[in-house]
């Protein structure tokens, strides 16, 4: 298969994703969409790290895998926090920051 | 229809129907079942790009770690069952309307680039190579990595912590 | 030294230093009688050297110039400024030296009560006026004659509002000022105009122009009316004489010299000094001689009726005024110019007695006065000789160049005039013996010297200039009656037995009402009534003014305010009201939902996409 069916099949994954991350009301259903967009860039970079013979792509795939998880475990604490003070999960009800 | 060619579009229907069925599921729970599944494809994907040390990677942590995290998130938060679509989600329209405009552009940009057909003969072994790399010129990066990880695992257990 | 500009620009600046020194020097100011020593000395300095200056140009036509290139330019200076000596303006010269002069030793005695520092005001201003009054006399061009022009209306401001304390004087020195520089504003539009026509602002290039009929016609009636206009802004003609009368709430030496000699003159004389130009436009010279002949006869009209002795003076000035404006216009400005010049003498003799009994008895106000002649005889008789001169009576001063007036009108094919002045001649004598009878003879009035002022005649000071103004007009009414300058027009031989006759008439008429009491006064004034009401309301002149500016000028600065108000601040509100809703607005992009903030996001990057991509 030539490249761009892996890079046309990493941005629907990105589409969908962010899809996601703007539709779904749940944080954790935010989180979720985030994920799917971060594969999204991941088979993007072994992709090009495959076809241009370059080894980096790959490393910058090693980085990002475990920083994703990083995030995603903080993250869930953050929510975790939230619901404990608010009571509430849903995105739309944490707008302290309405200007 | 050689099986690179059969095994690249299995995994892409895959794939794109669990993601989708991660976006569009009212109940959460299933959602992230879903998502272990479009995680699996990924790592799928990964070994037909002939990556298998990051296949496995993906595996572990993703498909293992994240799922595992988020499932217990959810117990937590207890809000497990959803109603309807409508409200599980929040304008539905401007977000297709948005992400296919995204599609679009980025589907255009790729469309005027010029990207190799053929992939490249690869001599050496992928994850010996990935190895060397990461320990010669990226170990600053990769013992940075080490204390990010360390931080985060701090800052995590600081956030979660019983309230007193 | 025979260039007579020389004698006549020290005449001029002598003045000036005077000023200068005591504009600086304020301790010497602020010392009265130094102050006036100062200025006086300086003013005898003036008077020698323009009879210097006149002397030396007296029976020549010639003119002596004197400039200094004040705008400097390549084709020659834009604008001088200097002296031009010549006949007229020589004796013109001793005229206003003279006059300043005699009433600066006045004022010593007048003003004796004032202040120190406020009397060493007085004669700077004096000085100052002096000086510009010099400048305008001796004006080679428009532009110093515009400059002077103004700075002697600024002075008759200062003079006139010397006691500024008052509010009647100073709202007379601000009607003053108002009522000239509107006239002035014509003044200068029609010399900017006439610059633009010929291209040149001096006076001896112009005369050779007009002489050379090289000045285009078209459109120089505009031009000459325009400076006519302001000509009789300063000569108070109708309409614009109202601020005249007013302003005798000035000291009576200031109006002696300003109001009777020279300021109020000027306009003449510039008619007088441009009359070349004049004469090339018929139209406006009929118009001069109309308007100058109804002046004279609205205010002999206007003097019937008043109590305040300066007043009346004041309504004689602009009657006469009319007299010499009636004369130019008729085109014969000579006669106009030898009448400014007698005029001068004796209206500054008649102020100075006022003058006397007013600083006597206290009050202005003729009714309560009467049988002074007994007690200020010195006073009296020079009251009386320049009444007489006034009036037109042979051997005094004004009867040779009243008669002369008469006869230019005529000969210039003008009788409608004519008949005005013959009976604003009646009505002078009229209202002048009127004044002396109740004045000067009669029984004293009942509240006279009310003020506990012990009545007196004039003290030395004040007596000495009187003295001095009363011999000249009897002098020069003799000379005349033996030898006077040629006429230029030949005179009808009733007129002079006509004119004494309308002047006994006049007196006649006077005594038998106001010392004889042969016809009662009140009988008079119920005959002519409806007139009587109209003059003591000044036939409502001034309340046509006082309408345009109060209800033109004040609700014209409503409207503006309003418009600034509304549209303005208006305007200004608006858009501020429309940031603020704007802000509001975009107030709502900050929903403080991550999601929203993705948004933006997205869009950003689509919009970086297309902006990469787009010159395909």
């Amino acid at each position: 298969m030539p490249l761009y069916a892996y890079l046309t099949l990493a941005a629907l994954l990105f589409a969908i994703g962010f899809f996601g991350v703007v539709t779904r009301r749940n944080t954790i259903g935010i989180l979720l969409g985030i994920e799917l967009m971060l594969n999204a860039v991941n088979i993007n970079l072994v992709a090009f790290a495959r076809f241009n013979a370059d080894i980096v792509g790959m490393v910058f795939t090693a980085f990002t895998i475990p920083i994703t998880v990083a995030e995603v475990a903080l993250g869930l604490a953050i929510v975790i926090l939230m619901f404990r003070m608010r009571r509430t999960a849903i995105a739309d009800h944490l707008d302290i920051l309405k200007g | 229809m050689t099986l690179e060619v059969v095994t690249f579009w299995g995994l892409a229907v895959l794939l794109i129907g669990s993601a989708l069925s991660v976006v569009l599921t009212k109940n959460l729970f299933h959602s992230v079942l879903w998502l272990a599944l479009s995680l699996t494809a990924t790592a799928g994907i990964f070994l037909a790009l002939e990556a298998e040390f990051l296949a496995a990677v993906q595996l572990l942590l993703y498909a293992g770690g994240v799922v595992t995290i988020v499932v217990f998130a959810i117990v937590v938060t207890e809000r497990l069952v959803g109603e309807r679509l409508t409200q599980t989600s929040r304008h539905i329209v401007t977000g297709v309307v948005l992400a296919g405009a995204l599609l679009l552009a980025v589907l255009r940009f790729l469309r005027g680039a010029d990207l190799p057909v053929e992939r490249p003969v690869i001599a050496v072994d992928v994850t010996r190579a990935l190895g060397r790399v990461l320990m010669t010129e990226f170990v600053l990066p990769f013992e940075l990595l080490a204390v990010l990880l360390l931080v985060g695992l701090l800052g995590a257990l600081y956030f979660a912590r019983p309230e007193e | 030294m025979t260039d007579p500009a020389q004698p006549a620009l020290l005449a001029l600046l002598l003045p000036a230093c005077a000023f200068l020194i005591l504009a600086v020097v304020a301790p010497l100011r602020r010392r009265g009688r130094l102050a006036a020593g100062l200025s006086v000395l300086f003013s005898a300095g003036a008077l020698v050297a323009a009879i210097a200056a006149l002397r030396l140009t007296a029976g020549s036509d010639g003119f002596s110039e004197w400039l200094w290139a004040w705008i400097p330019a390549e084709a020659g200076p834009l604008a001088s400024v200097g002296v031009l000596a010549d006949g007229d303006s020589a004796i013109m010269l001793v005229l206003v030296a003279l006059v300043s002069f005699l009433v600066q030793v006045y004022s010593l005695g007048y003003l004796s009560d004032e202040s120190m520092p406020a009397l060493g005001r007085y004669y700077a201003y004096q000085s100052l006026f002096a000086f510009s009054m010099m400048g305008l006399v001796l004006a080679p061009n428009f532009v110093q004659l515009f400059i002077c022009w103004e700075l002697v209306g600024l002075c008759s401001y200062l003079l006139i509002g010397y006691w500024y304390t008052r509010p009647e004087a100073a709202r007379a020195a601000v009607k003053a000022f108002w009522i000239t520089k509107a006239a002035d504003v014509g003044m200068l539009v029609g010399i900017v105009l006439l610059w633009r026509h010929t291209g040149t602002f001096d006076f001896l290039e112009l005369l050779q122009m007009a002489d050379g009929r090289v000045i285009p016609l078209a459109g120089l009636g505009v031009i000459t009316f325009c400076i006519y206009l302001g000509a009789s802004g300063k000569s108070a003609q109708f309409p614009f004489h109202i601020w005249l009368p007013d302003a005798m709430e000035g000291p009576t030496p200031v109006s002696a010299l300003i109001h009777a000699a020279t300021m109020v003159t000027a306009g003449v004389y510039l008619l007088t000094r441009t009359v070349w130009l004049f004469r090339l436009t018929p139209d406006v010279m009929q118009i001069i001689a109309w308007n100058g002949a109804f002046t004279a006869l609205l205010a002999a009209v206007l003097a019937c009726v008043q109590t305040d002795i300066k007043r009346v003076l004041a309504y004689s000035t602009v009657s006469q005024l009319g007299y010499m404006m009636a004369a130019i216009g008729a085109g014969f400005a000579s006669a106009g110019f030898l009448h400014l010049l007698t005029h001068g003498i004796f209206k500054a003799l008649l102020f100075l007695g006022a003058g006397a009994v007013i600083h006597a008895v206290g009050t202005n106000d003729i009714f309560r006065m009467g049988g002074l002649a007994r007690k200020m005889p010195q006073t009296a008789i020079v009251f009386l000789v320049g009444t007489m001169s006034l009036t037109g009576v042979p051997f005094f001063a004004g009867f040779f160049s009243k008669e002369e007036i008469l006869g230019a009108v005529l000969a210039g094919g003008f009788p409608g005039p004519f008949a005005m002045l013959l009976l604003g001649a009646f009505l002078t004598a009229f209202y002048m013996f009127r004044v002396v009878f109740i004045t000067f003879f009669g029984t004293p009035a009942a509240t006279h010297g009310a003020d506990a002022h012990h009545v007196h005649d004039a003290p030395p000071f004040m007596a000495l200039p009187l003295w001095i103004l009363a011999l000249l007009s009897v002098g020069i009414g003799t000379l005349f009656a033996f030898w006077h300058p040629k006429e230029e027009f030949e005179t009808l031989g009733w007129l002079t037995p006509t004119a004494i006759v309308v002047a006994f008439a006049g007196i006649a008429l006077a005594y038998l009402v106001y010392q004889r009491r042969a016809i009662s006064a009140d009988a008079l004034a119920r005959a002519f009534a409806p007139i009587r009401a109209a003059a003591l309301r000044r036939f409502w002149i001034d309340d046509v003014f006082s309408f345009i500016y109060r209800g033109l000028m004040l609700g014209l600065a409503k409207v503006v305010g309003w418009v600034d108000r509304y549209f303005v601040d208006g305007i200004l509100n608006v858009l501020s009201a429309w940031t603020l809703t704007a802000g509001d607005s975009l107030r709502r992009l900050q929903s403080g939902r991550a999601q929203d903030y993705v948004y933006g996001i997205a869009l950003g990057v689509l919009l970086l996409l297309v902006w990469v991509r787009w010159p395909r």
